[in-house]
């Protein structure tokens, strides 16, 4: 794969689609949650709504170098992510940047904003952004590791760590997505998929609905709006690997759209049934429910 | 040449002189027995000279002018004049360093002494039994005399317990002895031995024999003999142990001749016990001239080894068992001789020698050659030693012996850090010129006949290697100031590389690289250090010439003697940390350990060749070859830190100095690494019953990563987080290498790089951090991002390049794992080494949180950056960092072509900016270009839209609305991960330290539990005697 200032705009298209496209579907789905708590919800532009204010906010304060960067490290990693990996099947295109790497730049850029973020809000001072962050880390080693495995069972499964060619192997129907010839590898990824997405059982780590915790607690005005913009595209981004790895990928927006919203449904089916974990026990949990399944999946390729 | 008969003439007429003098002539006296035994000792080496020079051969003596039996014999070949020497020459030494002493006693005491060394003597030249008993009776009366030179009360004690033990051992002489000579007719030993008469059945042979070597005094007869050396004047238990034994060792080297060899097991068994047995028993001891009778004892049982094992030495024989000697001797004499200066009796007493830096100096030397180290005689002779006996299948001998040895090195290199660590006592030494001039002497043999082994060895002299000689200079060098010194260590590695750099492979390349060009860059951050920084030089430049050595040998020999000359300068630098006593010990105890298996495998890999080509281990015996691939690895796995063998390493490398621990960390581990490429390229694949050994190295591989990690996560010491995470990253490497696929391989090799690089900068970064902070706690510090930016910049750089997150180096390495494992043929390993990898984010973040960011503390306010020479190196590092990520290539393009030949398969394409494999791509400089221009968008974006910032103090932030208390209480740190450890924290139950304190433990208790053996009682040292005649009969030839 070779590049083509092309590329540029079409990769700024996706951009612009995918968050605005991540803005409806949040408010949507936060909708969706809301209705099964027989709550009415938000608004469905109410993402919008956010953003501008937070934008506009004229006072704001800093805490020193690294609290200023952690939202520009968080937005980049999740617009990276993005660019990294091909959006759409057959498209030249609407590959985006992917010919700087393959499947595995994408494993590890997710960590790129985390790790920034993490940092920024550390250098906040304040404790509840540290318990967040110890939180979120030591949710995140063993929920990634189903998925790990399940990435490299895909890869054993197709010889090749090219995105590309793993959504061109699953062409031809829907019997050839990887769900359906490799179905542990996807169980395993589904599961650890749950840990990534904030939602309950696993979302110990913002806490949204009590105090204020998690990294962002001293975050606000731009900053807030710029880890918020990653909100809308970041969930997306990694949607769009499962969907490309698991899911046969999309050949059209319209497609896209789609699956996406059913991938991500599953995290939210999920997450209005089970009440939240600690830390611990979410860690034990992966380790003892999923991780198997990536094992078999590892060993059955 | 001078009659040898004047070896017992001349100390004999000297001894009737001096009775004769007038008393009171105390001067005259002392000068003539001085000037008698210069005259007998030069007489000594007229002759060795001789018979080195090979002018003339083996000397018989007749008496009385007729031939045996009816005369006594004596004669006199090279061995037997090196025995004179050496007797005469500690015996001349003995008696400048007693010259107060003897002043006082006056011209007795002197003639005795004299009588004693001519008893030695004529036990070393004759050849009749008769004879030699009375050449025996002789040394036990001068004995007697001469304990009584001791101003111990203890003493007199045991002069008459000494008495009664050498009384029972001259009655089973005697007795032997007459019916010797009632069977065969003769008392010539010569005669018996061609008379054919003495079978090996005889009793009467056995009872002489097992006299003589009850005057060895072996384990456990010879509570007398200990009680001894703890109570007599050090001069006189140099004199007994260095030349009283020797002479002992002559006699039943010679009567093993009777009898056609019959009793050679005999006197393996009885060595091998006292090796082992008076080793184990050194290791309670605190006194210090206890210790070295058994250490004496034990190296008496090892040359019996020796003697008993000759059939198989062949022409090695007396190369061996002289080396063994003669490294005894002078070792044992000169630390006596060092305790006679040191006025208190435990071991912690000698840190009075932490004022001379020469006296340290003799220490290590003769602790360095007790223990047979590099270049000293004991290493030669311990080499082919092991070689012979693997080549003969004795492979259990030669397991006890190291065992034993290990124990020896233990309690020795203990006793060292005893003595470099703690507060001395300036008034615990006596200081007197003839004293320190007999230790210097005695520090110059020692040098000395490590030249001349070196010169007599079949591979070569070691002290002909330059960089060991650089590193040695550097001890002459001691008086110049650090700048200087730093300055000339810098130019002569980096002088080194540059001679030597069109000769390395890649492969050799990338290790030269990070010692001789690494190596100079961390010494950069020693330009901190003020004064003369006495021993850091030396020490540091014996581990890089260790390295640079190890990395070229083409032999075994080399690449051993190379290995333990890097093992001895780490030790050295180690030690140098304020609280790393313990610590160097456990690294000393498992790098030898390490070593000594090495030696077993290169052993068995020889089979008898004592030059054997790295080359040809690729030729190995398919029955032995596993062995010797299991024997190396895990030698070469201690030096990595594999898990199992790790327990060193996290003291050590978060005791030792701040300079000190990149180079441990960054460099001295690559050691075990390159040892395993050079293993695994030359023996491939090997399987022991079945089981794939590359296979076991990978689980070990995984399971030092995730462990490491997760260790790391756990630590509040930041240096101990940077050793634990050091333990996970060469397992990754250990991993890849095991992988045995190209890309495997070049994993190892990105590995080595990159973990050089990032945890040399990290290790520097923290090292500065405590030296300003004066803590490595991590919840002590805090917020210190603004007052050491510096810092902060390269752990961050640091951290992002260990997680392997992109644009940095560190993803390549994950890149090409991924690409590696997708060859690999087992996946079980891979899952936990998938475990592993994200746990490294819990202890990066931690080490850069709690020390830069959260809450500054009130004491730190007034911080300054990390003094200027180490933040340097860690900039030029950054720098590094970001050309290796950005041009892999530069390293790995020619390596990577390299292994081609070893693994034609898997290869990498370089072809413009992407790097392909068979699977897939990577372009890191669009990467970078990628990450770049969206982070610096964004970044104007919100400088744009929030360009009114206020920058707000410390404790504005959202409390709960509450104010925050203080910055201890508010900095989230201490135990970081609670929750995980909940989770997951059963997995660092220390199994390993458990495992390996149980083991030290036991020893420890079978030593105490055996030491009651000894009640210091007469009359049970008497029956040990006896039981130990009886026993060892009965086990020698059976019950029945």
């Amino acid at each position: 794969m070779q590049f083509d200032w092309m590329q540029i705009p079409y990769s700024l298209l996706t951009l612009f689609i995918v968050l605005n496209y991540g803005m409806l579907l949040n408010a949507l789905i936060a909708k969706i949650a809301a209705r099964v708590g027989r709550r009415h919800g938000i608004p469905i532009w109410q993402n919008y709504a956010d953003l501008l204010k937070n934008y506009g906010i004229r006072s704001s304060i800093t805490h020193g170098v690294m609290f200023y960067l952690g939202p520009v490290f968080r937005l980049a990693g999740g617009v990276g992510l993005l660019l990294f990996v091909p959006t759409i099947f057959g498209s030249e295109m609407f590959s985006n940047l992917s010919f700087a790497g393959d499947l595995i730049l994408a494993l590890y850029f997710v960590f790129f904003g985390t790790l920034g973020m993490a940092l920024g809000a550390g250098e906040s001072g304040h404790p509840h952004a540290a318990i967040g962050v110890s939180r979120g880390l030591s949710q995140v080693t063993t929920a990634e590791l189903p998925f790990a495995l399940a990435v490299f069972a895909v890869a054993l499964q197709y010889q090749t760590l090219s995105v590309t060619d793993i959504v061109a192997a699953q062409q031809g129907g829907f019997l050839n997505w990887t769900l359906f010839t490799n179905p542990f590898a996807v169980a395993a990824a589904m599961l650890g998929f749950l840990g990534s997405m904030m939602r309950p059982p696993f979302d110990v780590v913002l806490a949204p609905q009590e105090i204020p915790i998690g990294p962002p607690t001293e975050y606000h005005s731009s900053y807030l709006a710029l880890m918020q913009t990653n909100r809308m595209i970041f969930p997306i981004a990694k949607i769009v690997v499962y969907m490309n790895l698991f899911f046969g990928g999309a050949a059209s927006w319209p497609v896209f759209f789609i699956k996406v919203f059913f991938i991500y449904m599953v995290s939210v089916l999920v997450g209005v049934v089970f009440p939240r974990f600690h830390v611990e026990q979410s860690v034990r949990w992966f380790l003892v429910w999923a991780v198997p399944f990536g094992i078999i999946a590892v060993l059955m390729v | 040449m001078v009659s040898a008969l004047s070896f017992i003439a001349l100390p004999l007429g000297t001894a009737f002189t001096l009775g004769l003098l007038p008393q009171g002539m105390q001067r005259v006296n002392y000068l003539l027995t001085l000037l008698a035994l210069a005259l007998l000792s030069l007489i000594a080496a007229s002759w060795l000279l001789a018979f080195a020079a090979g002018e003339i051969a083996t000397q018989q003596i007749f008496t009385a002018g007729t031939t045996p039996p009816f005369s006594i014999n004596l004669q006199i070949g090279m061995a037997e004049a090196a025995g004179l020497l050496l007797l005469n020459l500690t015996g001349l030494l003995s008696v400048i360093y007693l010259r107060d002493t003897l002043h006082q006693q006056g011209a007795r005491a002197m003639a005795v002494l004299l009588i004693f060394i001519m008893a030695l003597s004529g036990i070393v030249l004759t050849r009749d039994l008769f004879n030699l008993f009375v050449f025996i009776e002789l040394t036990t009366i001068a004995t007697g005399g001469l304990i009584l030179l001791s101003h111990d009360k203890r003493a007199l004690g045991a002069g008459f317990k000494y008495l009664v033990a050498t009384q029972i051992i001259s009655i089973t002489l005697l007795i032997g002895t007459i019916f010797l000579y009632h069977d065969s007719g003769t008392l010539n030993i010569d005669g018996m031995a061609a008379g054919g008469l003495i079978t090996g059945e005889s009793l009467a042979l056995f009872l002489v024999l097992i006299a003589l070597i009850l005057e060895l005094k072996p384990f456990p007869a010879n509570g007398w003999a200990l009680d001894i050396y703890e109570s007599a004047h050090p001069a006189f238990s140099a004199i007994l142990s260095a030349a009283a034994a020797t002479a002992a060792l002559f006699a039943v080297d010679r009567l093993l001749l009777v009898g056609s060899n019959s009793w050679l097991p005999l006197a393996t068994a009885v060595g091998v016990v006292s090796f082992v047995g008076a080793n184990l028993l050194a290791l309670v001891q605190r006194n210090d001239r206890r210790i070295l009778g058994y250490s004496s004892i034990a190296q008496m049982g090892l040359l019996l080894v020796v003697v008993g094992q000759r059939d198989i030495l062949g022409e090695s024989y007396l190369f061996i068992a002289g080396g063994i000697l003669l490294a005894h001797a002078i070792a044992k004499a000169g630390l006596f001789w060092l305790s006679g200066i040191i006025v208190a009796r435990d071991l912690s007493d000698w840190r009075a020698l932490q004022r001379n830096p020469l006296y340290i100096f003799a220490f290590a030397t003769f602790i360095a050659m007790l223990v047979g180290l590099p270049p000293f005689p004991g290493f030669y002779a311990k080499w082919d030693l092991v070689h012979l006996l693997a080549a003969h299948d004795r492979i259990a001998l030669l397991l006890a012996l190291l065992f034993a040895s290990l124990l020896e090195a233990l309690f020795l290199f203990r006793w060292f850090g005893y003595v470099i660590k703690g507060e001395a006592n300036p008034e615990g030494i006596i200081c007197a010129r003839n004293k320190l001039g007999v230790i210097a002497a005695a520090t110059v043999a020692a040098w000395g006949v490590a030249y001349l082994w070196g010169e007599m060895a079949l591979q070569g002299n070691l002290l002909y290697s330059i960089p060991l000689l650089a590193a040695l200079a550097f001890l002459l060098l001691e008086w110049l100031a650090v700048p200087y010194k730093n300055v000339l260590a810098i130019s002569v590695l980096l002088g080194w590389f540059v001679v030597n750099y069109a000769d390395y492979n890649p492969l050799q390349l990338i290790f030269a690289v990070i010692i001789l060009v690494g190596g100079p860059l961390i010494l950069l951050s020693s330009f901190y250090a003020r004064g003369r920084r006495i021993g850091f030089y030396p020490a540091t430049m014996l581990m890089f010439a260790g390295m640079a050595q190890l990395i070229v040998a083409k032999s075994s020999f080399d690449f051993f003697a190379a290995w333990e000359i890097l093992t001895i300068g780490s030790y050295y630098l180690i030690l140098r940390g304020k609280a790393s006593e313990p610590h160097a010990i456990s690294y000393i105890i498992f790098s030898l350990g390490g070593a000594f298996l090495m030696l077993t495998g290169f052993a068995l890999a020889a089979a008898g060749d004592l030059n054997f080509l790295l080359s040809n281990l690729s030729e190995v015996a398919p029955a032995v070859a596993p062995w010797v691939f299991l024997l190396l690895a895990i030698g070469f796995m201690t030096k990595t830190a594999a898990i199992g063998v790790h327990i060193w390493l996290p003291g050590a490398h978060a005791e030792a100095e701040s300079d000190v621990s990149p180079m441990l960390s960054g460099i001295l581990l690559k050691a075990g690494l390159f040892g395993l490429m050079v293993l695994m390229l030359e023996m491939g694949r090997q399987s022991l019953y079945g089981v794939d050994l590359t296979h076991v190295m990978l689980w070990i591989g995984a399971l030092s990563a995730l462990l490491g990690n997760l260790m790391a996560a756990f630590q509040e010491d930041a240096k101990r987080l940077l050793a634990y995470s050091s333990i996970a990253q060469l397992g990754y490497a250990l991993f890849g290498l095991a992988l045995m696929n190209h890309l495997g391989w070049l994993l190892a090799l990105m590995f080595v790089i990159n973990h050089f690089i990032y945890k040399s900068m990290l290790f520097l970064s923290v090292g500065g951090v405590a030296k300003r902070t004066g803590t490595r706690l991590m919840y002590r510090m805090g917020g210190l991002i603004t007052l050491m930016p510096l810092s902060f910049i390269a752990v961050l750089i640091g951290i992002i390049a260990v997680s392997g997150v992109p644009p940095l180096s560190g993803f390549g390495g994950r890149w090409i794992f991924y690409n590696a494992i997708m060859t690999a043929e087992y996946r079980l390993p891979l899952i936990i080494i998938f475990l592993a990898g994200p746990i490294a984010f819990l202890y990066l973040f931690r080490l850069i949180h709690t020390i830069f960011l959260g809450q500054l503390k009130d004491e730190h306010r007034q911080l300054r950056e990390a003094p200027f020479w180490m933040i340097l190196p860690q900039m030029i590092f950054v720098a590094c960092l970001m050309v290796f990520a950005l041009v892999p290539g530069l390293a790995l393009k020619r390596v990577d072509h390299y292994l081609l030949q070893y693994f034609p398969e898997g290869g990498l394409s370089w072809d413009g900016l992407t790097i392909t494999s068979h699977f897939g791509y990577w372009s890191p400089i669009s990467i970078m270009v990628i990450v770049g221009v969206i982070f610096m968008t964004l970044f104007a974006w919100l400088l744009f839209v929030n360009r009114r910032a206020q920058k707000v103090k410390q404790f504005n932030i959202v409390f709960a609305a509450e104010r925050p208390f203080r910055p201890e209480t508010t900095h989230f740190a201490w135990n970081f991960f609670a929750p995980y450890r909940k989770a997951l924290g059963f997995l660092t139950e220390p199994l390993v330290t458990r495992f390996w304190d149980a083991i030290g433990e036991a020893l420890h208790s079978l030593a105490e539990l055996l030491r009651r053996f000894y009640n210091g009682n007469g009359q049970t040292y008497s029956v040990h005697l006896l039981a130990f005649v009886v026993i060892t009969f009965l086990l020698a030839r059976g019950v029945s």
